[in-house]
């Protein structure tokens, strides 16, 4: 049951800064209870990119959607932001 | 159409002023702003200069889209020879200052000498004066420039001015124009000051620099600016948000430094970021000139029934996690006070957490700080109170005025400064960003991050995503391509900022409608590298050793001891000597004559 926690936008849209994800084996999987949970704008919020981190390592460098993630993982779940 | 640079040259100890066009083999080169900066600095050589001396020229330089619509098209850069470095400054700014500069006529205003008593300038298109400023001596910035616009009765005047620092010479003073924006790094406050030049005012009535074709240029801005309005970054989360926006990421990648870089997360992290400064503080964005983001922010200051501006992503960590602090209301109320004294926040902070760290390694002692409050991280009252002190360089705050490496290496121990050519680090623990940690060892000006922003790539994902811990060759490149885009940007006279968004062929495809030219992207691109190579040089002649390039030794030698890179250290050693190959300099970090040869220097 991988913990996420969400940021910026998301918290909004979800509102909430933290769900547990029951029965998700990978970073897809999750993403997708995720659209299921919080539907089109959560959806839409995140179609330009994402910033999607397992225990603070970008799945991009990991196995991308297809990362397992276990019940003792953290997510933190970003929409593209930037600054400086 | 030919393009020219037009200087306005002052000479404060003759009261002299001069006009000196430069033409378009110049503008080909060099494009201005930073770029031009960098050839006059090179032709004045002033690498030899004592940057608090006469001989230290003191530059203004404005880009070709500076005063245009183009997007972000606000910036201005100072450019001289740092007091804290020792080497090459150019700090760079918006607001409204560098547009009023190009909308007088001029692109560059490049100051030598001294005045024999504080003075003003003066500029209302090409009438310019050298006033009287004794009255405004000692006087903030935001009653500098309220006190100047009554005077000269004209409350439009664009205004750039020193605070109490400056006047002070304190080595971290910046220069601060439209109240709250600030050419902040390098210690360029002090160079003014040194000058007894407290202000510069410019009311410019001549319009927008006209481009070659005005008609194309105006198509090109439109795109553009829907390209920045259709991004998720800048037409989303940093007009949202701010550049605090960054604190939540920067943390839960593990790399948002802690109690002077000891560490690199802070479980209090959440409490000071972007969303909750929008929750509690913020009044309302503040847009620069000509900007389609408009990252910038109002806000609320605690208490006081007042409004200010910021603070930004870098001076919330400083004056915060950096310090061990959590509280937001402080925080807002440090950047605030900053700006109005006329100091860099980074270095401010760092100089600071340097201390806390001396100070609880027992060098600091009670008794040479009394009856200021001890340095202790989580200490708040430090901010409220040292501030103050340093920009009027009292008691203890004289010798934090010196920045932070002078302080620690007064107590013999220099590693507790993060720095690298003593100009304090940022707001990214570099063990975790493999790239930024070649960048911040590079930097012409220090310890940067703004000239070759590598978090873009390795954390956030522009112009594409690249893994923050690999140290192969593609980093080391990218890395170098950034500091050149950078570079041209900083010379075009646009915000950095407009990389959320806009890449390469887009700033090609703005400079090639302004001039009318035909270049292709890689001939912009090296115009870049020709700028770098050039701010090399002068360093370089100043004294630079290849031993210079090199971070703090606990960045290097002590993995990171948390979070979810715990073990990481910076790789930087192994990744110069490849960066070196790739610039075509020889492996002592010296450039090369074929390279000068090929890049035209």
């Amino acid at each position: 049951m991988p913990r996420v926690k969400l940021f910026a936008t998301l918290v909004e849209i979800a509102n909430k800064r933290e769900v547990v994800i029951e029965d998700a084996k990978t970073a897809r999987e999750v993403l997708d209870k995720l659209k299921g949970l919080y539907g089109p704008s959560f959806e839409k919020e995140l179609e330009h990119g994402m910033i999607f981190l397992v225990n603070g390592r970008d799945i991009t460098h990991l196995q991308g959607l297809d990362t397992p993630v276990g019940k003792d993982d953290v997510i933190s779940l970003f929409p593209p932001i930037g600054g400086g | 159409m030919a393009f020219e640079i037009k200087v306005l040259k002052v000479d404060l100890a003759s009261s002299k002023t001069e006009v000196e066009v430069l033409g378009e083999d110049i503008v080909r080169n060099w494009i201005g702003g930073r770029g031009v900066a960098a050839y006059l600095m090179l032709r004045a050589k002033a690498s030899k200069a004592d940057p608090l001396g006469p001989e230290n020229p003191l530059i203004f330089a404005a880009g070709p889209l500076s005063g245009t619509s183009a997007p972000t098209g606000g910036r201005y850069n100072v450019v001289t020879k740092s007091p804290t470095t020792g080497f090459i400054a150019f700090a760079n700014s918006g607001g409204h200052f560098g547009a009023a500069l190009k909308h007088a006529g001029w692109d560059v205003i490049y100051i030598e000498g001294k005045a024999e008593k504080p003075v003003y300038l003066l500029v209302q298109d090409d009438k310019v004066e050298i006033k009287d400023a004794s009255h405004l001596w000692g006087k903030v910035v935001s009653e500098t420039e309220a006190t100047l616009r009554q005077e000269i009765g004209n409350d439009k005047a664009k205004i750039a001015s020193i605070g109490p620092a400056g006047e002070n010479l304190v080595k971290i003073a910046a220069i601060m124009n439209d109240g709250h924006r600030a050419a902040g790094r390098g210690g360029v406050g002090a160079v003014m000051g040194s000058k007894n030049l407290k202000a510069i005012a410019v009311i410019g009535s001549k319009g927008a620099p006209q481009p070659a074709d005005r008609e194309k240029f105006m198509q090109v801005v439109r795109d553009k600016v829907n390209i920045l309005r259709n991004d998720p970054v800048a037409g989303g989360g940093l007009p949202k948000y701010g550049t605090a926006v960054l604190v939540n990421i920067i943390n839960e990648n593990g790399l948002y430094p802690h109690k002077n870089f000891q560490t690199g997360v802070y479980d209090k992290a959440p409490e000071q970021s972007g969303e909750a400064l929008e929750a509690k503080y913020l009044v309302k964005n503040q847009p620069c000139f000509a900007c389609p983001i408009g990252c910038g922010r109002v806000s609320k200051l605690p208490v006081m029934e007042k409004e200010s501006e910021g603070p930004e992503y870098e001076s919330i960590w400083t004056f915060g996690s950096n310090m061990g602090i959590n509280d937001l209301a402080s925080i807002v109320t440090a950047n605030h006070l900053c700006d109005e004294y006329g100091l860099d926040t980074i270095s401010t902070g760092s100089t600071l957490a340097a201390a806390m760290e001396l100070y609880e390694n027992g060098l600091i002692k009670d008794e040479e700080f009394e009856p200021g409050p001890p340095f202790r991280f989580g200490n708040t009252e430090v901010l409220h109170y040292y501030i103050d002190k340093i920009a009027k360089r009292e008691g203890f705050g004289d010798k934090l005025a010196e920045g932070s490496y002078r302080l620690a290496e007064s107590y013999g121990r220099p590693e507790f400064s993060m720095s690298v050519k003593k100009l304090e680090l940022p707001a990214y623990d570099p063990r975790v960003a493999q790239g930024l940690g070649l960048h911040y060892a590079t930097c012409n000006r220090g310890g940067d991050h703004v000239k070759g922003y590598m978090i873009s790539p390795e954390i956030l994902g522009y112009p594409k995503k690249m893994d923050p811990l690999d140290i192969g060759e593609e980093k080391v490149a990218m890395t170098k391509l950034i500091q050149e885009a950078t570079a041209l940007v900083d010379a075009a006279g646009l915000c950095i900022f407009s990389s959320f968004g806009l890449w390469g062929d887009d700033y090609r495809d703005l400079l090639n409608a302004f001039f009318g030219w035909d270049l292709p992207t890689e001939e912009y691109i090296k115009i870049g590298e020709r700028i770098w190579n050039a701010e090399r040089i002068f360093n370089l002649e100043a004294g630079l050793k290849a031993e210079d390039d090199i971070l703090p030794s606990r960045l290097i030698n002590d993995p990171m001891p948390e979070g979810p890179h715990k073990g990481q250290t910076s790789k930087v050693k192994e990744m110069l000597p490849v960066y070196y190959k790739l610039r075509g300099w020889n492996p002592d970090g010296t450039v090369p004559e074929d390279k000068k040869q090929q890049l035209g220097l």
